[in-house]
């Protein structure tokens, strides 16, 4: 039996109908605008789909610790799923904020989740994560308006789906990136996804080859290793180049095995395998450039959609990525989330710019160490 | 001091196999591999030997293993560069080289020991070694040795294959394309006539591991490059004698200089004890068959599309295989596990492939048709497949 959290934002996806991209602060507008709630359908399709596995496998015994209301308890109970197995976590009062997203997960995890389910957008994602402090796995239901981030099932059933293989032990604990647009930047007319935080979730497990009808999982601590030796080479080998390290867990990940000191979320310069200036802007790049324009910017892809830049790094603008060159642009993903990413794209904004990525069509991206595959990439 | 267990991890990590069912469960042949062999205390057709023409039975092949004995001893005493190098390793060797119709070859303690210590020594720093997503895990081991920039290409994609090497042609000083001949999983051909013009165009190398192709492809049964007619145009050639050829050892194929270069680099030759006197003749034995007797080539091709033909009348679907490995597909993998325990309990020997072996909609059952069945046994096969599938709702 397992412990899982559930926790339902009544208010996500309310923006959507009613062109808001989002409903973070104005909920109220919404309602006025004559939107309906969504979250709470999605939650029991959801819990429906996962009702229908459990009847044919007795394994997927779940202890549901839930929202009170709509905030889990309702869509679970309407599901058909018995009180029995619904333990009520936090009461909200009638209208929710996020406040009671961070204290219905904060509950969960006391009593001893294994992993939560929320059911929202992007905006709830960074509610639950920043709760969480990536202390259990989280796992998105999508409902919300923007769901950029790449914890979210595709849909209610998938997430089902998810939950049941996960609790067959077929799933491993990955990390995904949260990323949101900037809702008030938005609401001026400016489109800005920002990358906000990672998070554990579930992957699927990356299996490779090991002979005839032998498989082995190549763990993400030996995908690690591969890429920081990779790295390692490649810093000592261009003492004098500057290399800008872009967000994100891949690129931290191997940052911090090199003992480089390198910030998660921001872009980060290092030369000869030392911390040169930590989380930069677009000014201070632009400054070291005119230093050493020997330079080359390493990149992963961020989020659900693959994007390797305008996504999260909208520091390496399009005037960096003219003086750095399109061609030193390095790409970098571990091979299980290359698998799970069909296409790269870019979003510089520069027209010009990213047709100099899309008429490549295929990107080298590293997988490990000294070894690359291609990558269809598009605009 | 710290105290340590130094074993318990090792039970550790079993169990953890166990309980993901990813652990080998070995099963026991009473007696030879043979179409219908002893197993596990029961009389099964062999559908999933790799011994695809039953030349480890025949009278010529134990003969000459016999004799070998006789004549030179169980054990060849040495390493073949210091005192274990044989006249019949030496003839084995002459003889692969004629019936591949090349200038050399060297014999290996295994296509694994091939790959793994001769590849390595193909490319290394500022080289590029492009290499299919699905080859065989001893090239992958074999890679992984390398100092050389490792591109891996998408299966069988020659458009992927020419854009790596475009890529490559910018930098790389030598350039190493590796494929399998023919991929074990699904039985399909690797399009080697493509490969080889492609690298062609780039002065690039190209190693075929042709393992499942060899006594199979080609004329004669000489393997996957004969069959596109583009000997010349790959440079290494890499078999074995553990499959269609029924006995076991390794070997590449190609130029004087590719042999003198090989067995002076290759760690798995230049450290491994060479193989007993028994091998190597059997070896050479198993050869002269596939000259002097074409009828085991025709045999297994006749048996191949009679199976097929029928599994496809019945209602099954069989994948896109080109080989007579044959995979009967039944998506679910609960279902492929239970097919097999049920083709066990009928007298066949089949594996079922399942997650995480290919992806969670693609379990199979994988048949390797052998050319020592008789129309009764595949009938006999036949018939349980039929039964089975009737049972389990694959088939109406």
């Amino acid at each position: 039996m397992r412990r899982i959290g559930f926790v339902v934002n009544p208010i996500a996806g309310m923006g959507g109908r009613v062109g808001l991209k989002g409903t973070d602060g104005v909920v109220e507008q919404a309602l006025a605008a004559g939107a309906e709630p969504v979250a709470g359908d999605r939650a029991r399709a959801f819990a429906e789909a996962f009702l229908r596995f459990s009847w044919e496998d007795p394994a997927l015994d779940v202890d549901w610790l839930a929202g009170g209301d709509r905030m889990g308890e309702i869509p679970l109970r309407t599901a058909g799923i018995p009180g029995s197995r619904i333990d009520v976590v936090h009461k909200p009062l009638p209208t929710t904020t996020a406040g009671d997203t961070v204290h219905a997960v904060e509950n969960t995890i006391a009593r001893g989740a294994d992993l939560i389910l929320f059911c929202g957008g992007d905006g709830t994602a960074r509610d639950v994560a920043s709760a969480v402090q990536d202390r259990v796995p989280i796992l998105g239901i999508p409902a919300g308006v923007k769901m950029h981030s790449g914890l979210f099932a595709v849909s209610p059933s998938a997430a089902a789906r998810l939950l049941a293989a996960f609790m067959r032990s077929e799933l491993r604990i990955g990390a995904a990136e949260i990323l949101d647009l900037d809702e008030d930047a938005y609401r001026k007319g400016e489109w800005r996804v920002r990358l906000f935080a990672t998070a554990k979730t579930l992957v699927e497990p990356h299996l490779v080859s090991a002979g005839k009808l032998m498989v082995e999982e190549l763990s993400e601590e030996s995908v690690r290793a591969e890429l920081t030796e990779h790295f390692s080479e490649l810093f000592s080998e261009n003492p004098d180049t500057l290399f800008l390290l872009g967000p994100g867990s891949t690129l931290q990940g191997i940052a911090s095995s090199l003992g480089i000191e390198k910030t998660l979320l921001g872009v980060d310069a290092v030369l000869a395998g030392k911390t040169l200036a930590a989380d930069v802007n677009e000014a201070k790049i632009l400054e070291l450039l005119n230093r050493r324009p020997k330079a080359k910017l390493v990149v992963s892809p961020i989020g659900a959609q693959g994007f390797i830049l305008g996504r999260g790094n909208l520091q390496v603008s399009p005037a960096v990525l003219r003086r750095i060159g399109v061609g030193n642009v390095i790409v970098v993903a571990t091979p299980g989330k290359l698998a799970a990413t069909p296409v790269l794209r870019v979003d510089t904004g520069d027209p010009e710019l990213d047709q100099a990525f899309v008429r490549r069509e295929y990107l080298f991206v590293i997988v490990g160490y000294r070894t690359s595959k291609l990558h269809p990439i598009q605009g | 001091m710290v105290s340590r267990d130094p074993t318990s991890w090792m039970r550790t990590e079993y169990e953890n196999l166990v309980a993901q069912s990813l652990d080998w469960k070995l099963r026991v042949l009473q007696g030879p591999s043979a179409p219908r062999s002893q197993v596990d205390g029961k009389t099964v057709i062999m559908l999933c030997s790799n011994n695809y023409l039953n030349l480890s039975n025949h009278p010529k092949v134990k003969r000459a293993a016999r004799e070998a004995i006789k004549t030179h001893g169980a054990g060849s005493g040495s390493v073949r560069p210091i005192a274990g190098n044989m006249d019949l390793h030496e003839e084995l060797e002459r003889r692969i080289a004629r019936f591949k119709r090349r200038e050399a070859a060297l014999f290996f303690m295994s296509g694994f020991a091939g790959n793994a210590g001769l590849i390595p020594q193909l490319a290394g720093e500022g080289d590029a070694v492009l290499t299919d997503e699905l080859n065989h895990g001893s090239i992958i081991d074999g890679v992984r040795l390398m100092k050389a920039q490792r591109i891996i290409y998408r299966h069988s994609d020659m458009g992927d294959l020419e854009r790596a090497l475009k890529e490559a042609d910018g930098w790389a000083k030598k350039i190493l394309v590796i494929s399998d001949g023919v991929f074990s999983m699904d039985g399909d051909i690797a399009p080697v006539d493509q490969i080889a013009n492609l690298s062609e165009a780039f002065g690039a190398m190209v190693f075929i591991d042709d393992a499942h192709g060899e006594g199979v492809l080609g004329e004669g049964g000489r393997g996957v490059a004969s069959h596109f007619h583009v000997e010349e145009k790959i440079q290494v050639e890499l078999g074995t004698f553990s499959k269609a050829l029924g006995v076991v050892g390794g070997y590449v194929a190609g130029s004087n200089d590719l042999r003198n270069y090989a067995l002076n680099k290759s760690r798995t030759w230049l450290l491994s004890g060479s193989h007993p006197p028994a091998v190597a003749a059997a070896c050479t034995a198993a050869i002269d068959v596939l000259e002097t007797e074409p009828r085991h080539v025709k045999k297994l091709w006749s048996n191949t599309k009679y199976f097929k033909k029928q599994l496809v009348s019945l209602g099954f679907d069989i994948g896109r295989s080109a080989t007579p490995i044959t995979p009967v597909m039944l998506g679910d993998s609960a279902i492929a596990k239970r097919f097999s325990n049920r083709l066990f309990e009928e007298g066949v020997f089949a594996l079922p492939i399942v997650f995480p072996m290919v992806a969670k909609d693609r379990a199979r059952i994988r048949n390797i048709v052998n050319a020592g069945l008789k129309r009764a046994d595949l009938d006999d096969a036949l018939r349980a497949y039929e039964k089975i599938g009737k049972e389990l709702k694959v088939i109406p």
